[in-house]
């Protein structure tokens, strides 16, 4: 349950990061509501998740799948640059962010 | 170093804040400071996403957040220092500065 729970905070994360990415085009109460929505199921779902997977896994696994799969919605939906460098470049950040959840 | 960055970097500041704030918050000012620094990291957020590509934007917030509190976490909260933390910080930043050069102010362009 609680591996579900984490699976769905990352999903509500990504969804919280295309919401602030539609923001940018219409700004509509709904959007903010969605957005807001998201980004507390979220945080509510990790801190759940984080009463049974040690917090550095539970953190590592919710950001991997946040802010990559917010990036990928970025570059599929919203026009984002899928230039290479850029890429590697977010790829790293993440790698990084990621492991330094684990090792701490 | 332009503005549009530097917003997210600020954001990222108050996420450390707000991550040390939900650990240790006490009292109704506390928990009330967490929660400002949450709103106003999220208003920060969006405000940087009008001129550079959001998906940059929250890649590097949550970068800069997760090594800010890392960073604090050693100077502040008797947290263990290992030299695996300092290259992986290392390899964040270049990560950044990168993203910095290859990324354009995408919506300057447009107007």
């Amino acid at each position: 349950m609680a591996w579900i729970a984490l699976i769905v905070a990352g999903f509500c994360e990504v969804f919280g990061v295309a919401m602030m990415n539609k923001w940018q085009y219409e700004k509509k109460a709904t959007i903010m509501l969605s957005l807001i929505a998201g980004f507390t199921i979220s945080f509510s779902c990790l801190s759940y998740a984080m009463n049974t997977i040690p917090m550095g896994t539970a953190y590592a696994i919710w950001t991997g799948i946040g802010a990559s799969g917010g990036a990928l919605i970025g570059i599929f939906f919203f026009g984002e640059s899928k230039d290479w460098k850029r890429i590697v470049f977010i790829t790293m950040v993440l790698s990084a962010a990621v492991g330094l959840k684990l090792v701490s | 170093m332009n503005k549009h960055w530097l917003i997210v970097i600020v954001a990222s500041v108050f996420e450390v804040l707000w991550v040390i704030g939900l650990k240790h918050s006490y009292d109704v000012w506390t928990w009330g400071g967490t929660a400002f620094a949450i709103v106003f990291t999220f208003y920060l957020l969006l405000v940087a996403g009008r001129y550079l590509p959001v998906g940059t934007v929250y890649a590097v917030f949550v970068g800069l957040g997760t090594a800010g509190t890392v960073i604090t976490g050693i100077l502040f909260f008797d947290e263990p220092f290992k030299i695996s933390k300092i290259l992986l910080i290392i390899l964040l930043l270049i990560g950044v500065m990168g993203l910095k050069i290859v990324t354009d102010d995408k919506k300057e362009e447009a107007e």
